[in-house]
């Protein structure tokens, strides 16, 4: 057998850095850098009325953090395919802005399983880490108010998930169509086997056990919600990805 | 117990995973893929997927594997088995799991002197600060040291 290192496929990730995110007219994001979000379209998200009373987007600025947050339920890159599926082609990233969601209901329970963050932002949550942003990212706010009881339910809780989701859904249609030699930032990942090396694997065990302790894989998107599956209904059993297929975004947290 | 928000993995961790990008820029090793398993509610289930996920490393010829879990307490359970089911099978296991002072082993067994604790806060506890004791690129160079030293070690027992 020859010791030839085998490329299996590649992935490009190419980032657009944003230096500043706005209110305005319209849900809009620019190569120039700049995030547009329009308030008023959120309230489209009547179709889940049974289980979200309202959601409410703010814009943190970096070094803003002197206010008050509902528990943190995920941060979410934005982030889309541009060409072909998960885990090979063009992805585009956005770097600089990331989406928080964070829940409670309207009797004031948090939706967290096990601890919750709430509490003032800059005390609860710890910057710099590869699941957080930066001191210098802008942060989006998608602050979901749960009907009564329903801030702890599985079903509400996804349907929070992708509330969010469709609500990312529109940059991500937009960033799609940035030129890619725009990108602030270029990387260039290869599945590779590696004949005559020790031949390892990497085991995550996630979350399986039901609202805010769950994950969910093969979205369509990147971290997308959209044509994911439950690891729940999965059954937990092991599932195998390639290490392109999980960089680019094959696990969307739900915990 | 279960997720903490000092220790859960957001969807951005993910994205930006320390322990892929270690393991997998390591010249030394052949990653294979990435086995993704759930942690179920019931005794019996977190027994079958644990073992489930060595057989496949095993079926695999995996040299070594390493694991990590952002989860502590019934999770615990899960872990030890699927670090003894690798072991019984002869695969070297090095792991990454928050302990701190607060979450020691539920449950032990011969299989996890590999395992690395990735708490980073002072009280050793959950202090509910988002991302606090998330695994950082340290502890990810430890635990694949780890992996490579029992690698090495089994090797030298055949």
């Amino acid at each position: 057998m020859s010791d030839k290192v085998k490329d299996l496929r590649r992935l490009v990730i190419k980032a657009y850095h944003m230096t500043e995110v706005v209110f305005g007219e319209e849900n809009k994001i620019e190569t120039n850098g700049t995030i547009t979000i329009d308030k008023s379209a959120i309230a489209g998200f009547n179709k889940f009325a049974d289980y979200i009373e309202k959601i409410d987007v703010q814009i943190i600025k970096p070094r803003e953090h002197d206010r008050y947050t509902n528990t943190m339920m995920d941060i979410i890159p934005i982030s889309t395919k541009v060409l072909g599926k998960l885990g090979e082609g063009i992805t585009h990233t956005v770097t600089g802005a990331y989406v928080i969601m964070t829940g409670v209901d309207v009797d004031g329970k948090q939706t967290h399983e096990f601890g919750s963050s709430e509490g003032t932002l800059k005390e609860q949550l710890y910057l710099n880490r590869r699941g957080t942003p930066g001191d210098d990212d802008y942060i989006i706010s998608f602050d979901i108010l749960f009907k009564s009881g329903m801030g702890q339910d599985r079903h509400a809780v996804t349907c929070a998930h992708t509330a969010c989701d469709h609500f990312i859904q529109v940059f991500r249609n937009q960033l799609k169509k940035f030129k890619g030699d725009l990108c602030t930032e270029r990387h260039e990942y290869h599945d590779v086997a590696k004949p005559g090396k020790k031949r390892v694997v990497i085991i995550k065990q996630v979350a399986g056990q039901g609202a805010m302790y769950d994950t969910h894989l093969f979205g369509k998107e990147p971290q997308g919600i959209e044509g994911g599956k439950s690891i729940i209904d999965l059954g937990n059993m092991p599932v195998i990805v390639t290490p392109n297929e999980y960089r680019d975004g094959i696990i969307r947290s739900m915990q | 117990m279960g997720i903490g928000p000092s220790t859960k993995e957001t969807s951005l961790h993910h994205f930006r995973d320390p322990l892929l990008e270690v393991v997998s820029a390591d010249e030394e090793l052949d990653l294979m893929g990435i086995i993704i398993v759930g942690t179920p509610d019931g005794n019996e289930e977190k027994m079958l997927v644990g073992t489930r996920t060595a057989v496949w490393a095993e079926c695999m010829r995996a040299d070594g594997a390493i694991i990590s879990s952002d989860g502590w307490g019934n999770s615990d359970v899960d872990y030890t088995n699927t670090c003894e089911q690798l072991g019984i099978r002869g695969i070297p296991v090095s792991g990454l799991k928050f302990i701190g002072k607060v979450a020691g082993f539920v449950v032990t067994n011969d299989y996890l002197d590999g395992i690395i604790d990735i708490n980073k806060s002072a009280e050793g506890a959950e202090n509910n600060v988002l991302g606090e004791n998330n695994v950082t690129e340290l502890d990810c160079r430890k635990v694949t040291a780890m992996l490579k030293l029992k690698m090495r070690r089994a090797e030298e027992k055949e």
